[in-house]
């Protein structure tokens, strides 16, 4: 008795090793050295599926391997792995190892009603996937362990697989982060300052909103997206550091850009408009109508990448994308956490990060 | 803090988040505010943000270093922090920070502990008059009377022990 005890035992540990070679990958998508540019993904979409043990036995004669299964289901239905198949080449799924003791596994589903008649009694412990997998490379790796189920999302595919944009869409961007570079250049040189540039874009009218530049040695909370987001307030008749009046350039709102930075406009003038929709109305009801509350549905594109105060304050602002080129020590977007990941806050927005990295890390 | 919470009546009066706050240095108020996030179009106008700007005013206008102000600076504020706030005091090195209520929504410790990723020097604490901020708060977000009886007002996660 004891010794086929053993046996079992034996079995169950090789059957665990063999699921150790299911490793780790290293390929996070935070690390940005890799490729490009590429999007800064939550830790749940660029580590494996958390994984769980297992009871698993064989089913005594295949011919009741449907039976086995309606039996289990109906007597034994577990909540949290509805998302695996209850069977796999003649051995049926239990329930998870933290219930009880292998040893107390039949007494454990007779009490349950379960005839376990139907079982071998040659009980193994599995590693399966503890989660839905939510990306096709997960699901792939979990779907060796244990049959899965697996909805594929077609947007968090593209973005995993870094084909969100097309090229045309990918000169955009860089073409955005080269006004960043060129902000960072002029207002660094203009204020003796770090060279930090921002620049917040609207996607639907393809046309620079507003800009911003470090400004630390006179304010050290004027980090240039804090700037950039306080000069789309200025666009919408706001603003709390620099109040200008409205300016109007091709039937567009350009007070989001000092003045000083007008030769932007000139030169990218083949690709890019810079200002913003011009709200005659003061009433605010009309100007959320046009869609110009805070940084909704714009981009920010920041040659590096913002520190815990200035993606908390992307958040606040709720803005829709972030672009950033270099990475920063004292980043919050990827490099000390990903503020943007935060469960409990009402807005959040994606990262991309790695546009025109070179460039910028030189600047 | 009462004069803290003057300020955040003051927001609430002014449809504003009814969060107020002031800076004090050498036994001396050197910033006192509230939010204006509705009011400059801005949503990063919180008080304490607010207060920071008041603070390099103070230093310019006396020719004072404010690396060394904020260093020893101790706030007083109706509501925890939230992330950027407490980034941006933290990165200050703020002496002290003294909160009323927790902030759910957004808050530095609660929401996010920003205090894991900065290592900051600030002591923090908080529960001070919590009932009363967290009664403003709802005030805001319900739009309910504000002459109601707080003791009608439901009030949750308050941590009086902390202090």
């Amino acid at each position: 008795m004891i010794s086929s005890k053993r046996r079992k035992l034996d079995s169950m540990s090789t059957s665990i090793n063999n699921v150790t070679e299911y490793s780790k990958t290293d390929e996070c998508a935070s690390d940005c050295s890799k490729v490009l540019m590429h999007a800064v993904l939550p830790d749940d979409l660029c580590e494996d599926t958390p994984l769980v043990e297992v009871y698993v036995d064989d089913i005594s004669d295949r011919k009741n391997i449907s039976k086995a299964v309606v039996a289990i289901n109906s007597t034994f239905p577990v909540q949290e792995l509805l998302h695996l198949k209850r069977v796999r080449n003649g051995k049926v799924l239990l329930f998870p190892k933290s219930i009880c003791e292998l040893s107390e596994v039949h007494q454990f589903l007779m009490k349950k009603g379960f005839d376990t008649s139907l079982l071998a009694n040659n009980i193994q412990i599995v590693r399966v996937a503890k989660l839905p997998p939510k990306i096709k490379s997960q699901y792939e790796k979990v779907n060796k362990l244990w049959p899965c189920n697996f909805h594929s999302n077609k947007y968090l595919e593209r973005l995993v697989t870094n084909s969100l944009f097309d090229e045309n869409e990918m000169e955009l961007h860089r073409k955005c982060m080269e006004i960043a570079i060129d902000v960072a250049k002029h207002a660094g040189n203009k204020y003796n300052s770090k060279k930090v540039g921002a620049v917040v874009f609207d996607p639907k009218l393809k046309s620079v909103v507003a800009i911003g530049y470090d400004l630390t040695n006179r304010n050290p909370c004027k980090h240039a997206a804090m700037v950039a987001i306080d000069n789309v307030a200025v666009t919408q008749n706001g603003g709390a550091w620099d109040k200008r009046e409205q300016v109007i350039v091709n039937s567009l709102n350009t007070s989001g850009i000092p003045k000083d930075f007008e030769f932007l406009r000139d030169k990218y003038a083949k690709t890019i408009s810079f200002g913003c929709h011009v709200s005659n109305d003061t009433d605010d009801c009309k100007a959320f109508e046009d869609g110009a509350y805070l940084c909704t549905n714009y981009y920010a594109y920041v040659t590096h990448e913002p520190c815990v105060m200035c993606a908390m304050a992307l958040v606040h602002s709720r803005i829709n994308k972030v672009f950033f080129g270099a990475k920063s020590k004292i980043g919050g977007l990827c490099t000390l956490c990903k503020a943007q990941t935060i469960k409990d806050l009402n807005h959040h927005y994606e990262v991309f990060c790695g546009l025109l990295e070179r460039e910028c890390i030189n600047l | 803090m009462e004069i803290a919470f003057t300020y955040a009546r003051d927001a609430l009066r002014n449809q504003e988040v009814p969060v107020g706050c002031i800076f004090v240095y050498n036994n001396e108020i050197i910033a006192k505010g509230r939010n204006t996030v509705n009011e400059t179009r801005n949503a990063t106008r919180h008080a304490e943000m607010n207060c920071i700007d008041d603070v390099i005013a103070y230093c310019d206008e006396k020719s004072i270093e404010s690396k060394y102000v904020f260093e020893n600076v101790s706030i007083y504020v109706t509501v925890e922090p939230c992330i950027m706030c407490a980034a941006a005091l933290y990165n200050l090195k703020i002496k002290q920070i003294l909160f009323g209520c927790r902030n759910d929504r957004f808050g530095g410790q609660t929401v996010f502990d920003v205090s894991t990723v900065l290592n900051p020097v600030t002591d923090v604490k908080g529960g001070y008059r919590a009932d009363e901020a967290m009664a403003l708060l709802k005030e805001f977000y319900k739009g309910t009377n504000p002459s109601a009886p707080p003791s009608k007002v439901k009030i949750k996660s308050i941590d009086t022990k902390l202090v």
